[in-house]
């Protein structure tokens, strides 16, 4: 490897020549740091002829201590790793209990006030677990999601989950969200309103009122994802063989157009004044899991998303994916301002 | 802030002193050496972010931080090389830099001219040792000198080994997809050879004919209409169904002759109208264009048009300087298994000390998942069927919760 005082002196040299150097001067100083060519050819060519290996004691003894260290770095790593998975999750109890929202709009209103800007779309990857009751769980997680973007005043929020089992019950989903807005908002004339569909499916829901919050929840699922440009490639294969189009008319606009079509808010009855259009870009993308993996999250839309993910607190104790908790949640709100989290409100 | 100063002067004598210089570059060969001990990330990806901020941030001008963020990647490419990554993909430049300064960009420009010359200066030394370089992107953009230069490199790179640099010049994502989708398309659009009867291996001229045969054959009545009928269904898939079916959709697609699914369908009813359906068919079946079928077009077909064809999938992305964003890169690539990482350091400071833990994370997270394929974040051991099992068994709890 070059060293950083051959770096230095080679920046010196290539300045002091007005970065003229000639191709034999570059070569002669690349020469030291390349392997001999005569050691190459006679590995390559004469492999039968020849011994294999010239130093078979000292490959051995090297190849030995790679393992060594291998393993003694995956030690270490794994301490250092689990001690900071502590420290966090310890820091994550904390701020569980300080920032909590005790089921009440102010509080949360109250926790977002002092960001400089917020997602108008936010969306997350939720993963269904493998335990029995995974269905009920992640519904309940849409349902507080929905909740804690309607407080904070986040209208459009989409759901993402691989399987695409929410978009089969979204009827249930719709009482479930419902009633835990009832919870937080207490009687019904006050609750925002909310509007739940997915793709190809007809909207769940009643259009806002003016006064009250709304929310647009999307859920998607990988379908939406690859599957979707590939719906649209046959289509367009189809109009081009009939001759309705050529390939040159397929431009990233119109591709977009199509795209955005299928996720964007179906217009309702043919009402074509609503404002509440979902915007087709999210802002921030909240994945809660230990690492940063999109999982077949729909690719065309995430193109300027900012992404944050939770990170891995629970020590895998509940398998992959991580429970959705409020200060998760509020930690990808404060990350996407740009602010620390401090303790204490 | 003179401490600071002194500190960091005296940090900089002591890192340049000899022993200590030749320790670490030992050490680095070591922990490399390590490295390739575990599994290894076939594909890598970077955006280097942060060469403008940089030079900003050192008072110097914008071009040198370009030029020190390539000293960078060179010393990047040369981690990965050794450690056993096959394929690297850089995000050098996007469509949408067209429009920074054109001061900027000009240099830039320069910049991968004079680098690719170089490389193509030095054709023998990159042959023996060097990986095979591939430009990305939307070349017609290109000024022709920079293209010359570009087509260059890669001609002389290209009977390298097994390791390749993907340069993606002027590039988004978007457009990549597009373009896919647009080949795709085209592709399709190109009428199949006459010749194609032996993709298809039954001929549903003949098909028709045998069944009007046997249907004269029989009572060439309407009340066996229906068995005709049937006996055209039956003979057909009791071949092969599945080599029928996309038979029969090009068919509809072929849409000008039309005659296949109406004359099957009111097959002896006429014999004299059946007749002569069945030659305009013919005729009309060589003489309109056939095309293959797009219910054919998959995601593989797809994948198979996109610039990074034929290279493993896309492991690992990593942006640096802390911006948190995917910028129209690798979009289709990098959305299904690849860990996304996001580090907040500068491109040009970017070394191995700052890949080595990314790198022994990933590795870490492999060797769980291979040993234990139900945990989490399994990349590997995700068997469809286990999923559709799932699936089902979600379905069917869904009654349940429904009923709460």
């Amino acid at each position: 490897m070059v060293s950083p005082k051959e770096r230095e002196v080679l920046r010196a040299e290539v300045r002091a020549r007005n970065n003229k150097l000639s191709a034999a001067d570059r070569e002669a100083l690349l020469k030291p740091y390349l392997p001999d060519p005569a050691d190459l050819t006679t590995s390559r060519h004469a492999r039968g002829t020849r011994k294999p290996r010239k130093t078979p004691i000292r490959t051995f003894i090297k190849s030995q201590i790679h393992h060594l260290t291998y393993a003694l770095t995956h030690i270490i790593f794994g301490i250092v790793v689990r001690l900071i998975q502590t420290y966090h999750a310890v820091v994550d109890r904390v701020l569980a209990i300080v920032y909590h929202h005790h089921r009440t709009p102010e509080l949360i209103r109250k926790d977002v006030r002092g960001l400089k800007r917020l997602p108008q779309h936010l969306s997350v990857i939720l993963t269904l677990r493998t335990e029995d009751d995974a269905l009920a769980v992640l519904m309940d997680e849409v349902a507080e999601l929905a909740a804690w973007c309607t407080c904070a005043g986040i209208g459009q929020l989409s759901v993402y989950e691989k399987t695409g089992v929410l978009k089969s019950c979204i009827p249930a989903l719709h009482q479930i969200i419902t009633t835990k807005l009832a919870s937080y908002y207490g009687t019904p004339s006050q609750q925002p309103s909310l509007q739940l569909y997915a793709p190809h499916h007809p909207i769940h829901g009643t259009r806002s009122n003016s006064d009250n919050p709304s929310l647009t929840l999307l859920l998607l699922s990988s379908t939406d994802g690859r599957e979707t440009i590939v719906d649209l490639t046959k289509t367009l294969a189809e109009m081009s063989q009939s001759g309705k189009l050529s390939p040159e008319d397929i431009t990233p606009e119109l591709v977009d157009a199509e795209i955005t079509e299928i996720t964007t808010h179906p217009l309702q009855d043919g009402d074509a004044s609503s404002g509440d259009l979902l915007k087709p870009e999210p802002d921030l993308l909240l994945v809660f899991g230990p690492f940063l993996k999109l999982d077949g999250y729909p690719p065309w839309q995430i193109r300027l998303t900012e992404m944050y993910c939770t990170g891995d607190r629970s020590h895998g104790l509940t398998g992959y994916g991580e429970a959705v908790e409020y200060q998760g949640f509020m930690r990808g709100l404060w990350h996407y301002a740009g602010a620390q989290m401090r303790f204490g409100r | 802030m003179a401490g600071s100063m002194h500190l960091s002067r005296l940090r900089k004598w002591f890192l340049a002193s000899p022993p200590i210089e030749f320790a670490i570059t030992n050490l680095k060969e070591l922990l490399v050496g390590a490295l390739r001990q575990g599994p290894i990330p076939q594909h890598v990806a970077f955006v280097m972010d942060g060469n403008r901020r940089f030079a900003r941030s050192h008072g110097i001008e914008t071009v040198e931080g370009h030029n020190l963020g390539f000293e960078a990647l060179a010393r990047i490419l040369e981690v990965c090389y050794k450690s056993g990554v096959k394929v690297v993909t850089i995000y050098a430049f996007s469509i949408e830099n067209f429009k920074r300064s054109k001061f900027e960009v000009d240099a830039l420009m320069d910049m991968a001219k004079v680098k690719l010359s170089q490389m193509a200066q030095h054709g023998d030394l990159l042959d023996r040792y060097g990986a095979k370089v591939r430009v990305l992107g939307r070349l017609d953009l290109l000024k022709p000198d920079v293209l010359a230069a570009v087509n260059k490199a890669v001609d002389l790179t290209s009977r390298n080994g097994d390791r390749v640099l993907n340069i993606c010049f002027p590039y988004t994502s978007r457009d990549e997809i597009t373009s896919a989708i647009r080949e795709t398309v085209d592709d399709y659009s190109q009428p199949l050879k006459p010749a194609n009867g032996s993709r298809t291996p039954f001929s549903e001229s003949h098909i028709t004919y045998n069944i009007r045969a046997q249907n004269l054959g029989s009572k060439p009545n309407d009340t066996h209409s229906d068995s005709g009928s049937t006996s055209a269904d039956s003979s057909a898939p009791e071949d092969d169904s599945s080599a029928l079916r996309p038979d029969h959709s090009h068919r509809v697609y072929e849409s000008g002759s039309s005659f296949s699914s109406s004359t099957t369908l009111h097959l002896g009813q006429q014999d004299g109208h059946n007749q002569k359906g069945a030659t305009q068919g013919n005729i009309s079946g060589s003489e309109k264009p056939v095309f293959s079928s797009p219910e054919t077009i998959s995601r593989q077909t797809l994948s198979d048009h996109m610039l990074t064809k034929g290279t493993p999938p896309l492991d690992m992305l990593i942006r640096t300087s802390g911006v948190e964003r995917l910028s129209d890169f690798m979009l289709w690539q990098c959305h299904e298994n690849t860990e996304i990482v996001f580090l907040d350091v500068l491109w040009p400071e970017f070394d191995l000390w700052h890949f080595l833990p990314v790198m022994l994370g990933w590795q870490r997270r492999i060797s769980k998942s291979r040993q234990n394929p139900e945990a989490e974040g399994n990349f590997a051991g995700d068997s469809p069927e286990s999923s559709e099992e799932d699936l089902d068994a979600m379905v069917l709890r869904q009654g349940k919760v429904k009923g709460i």
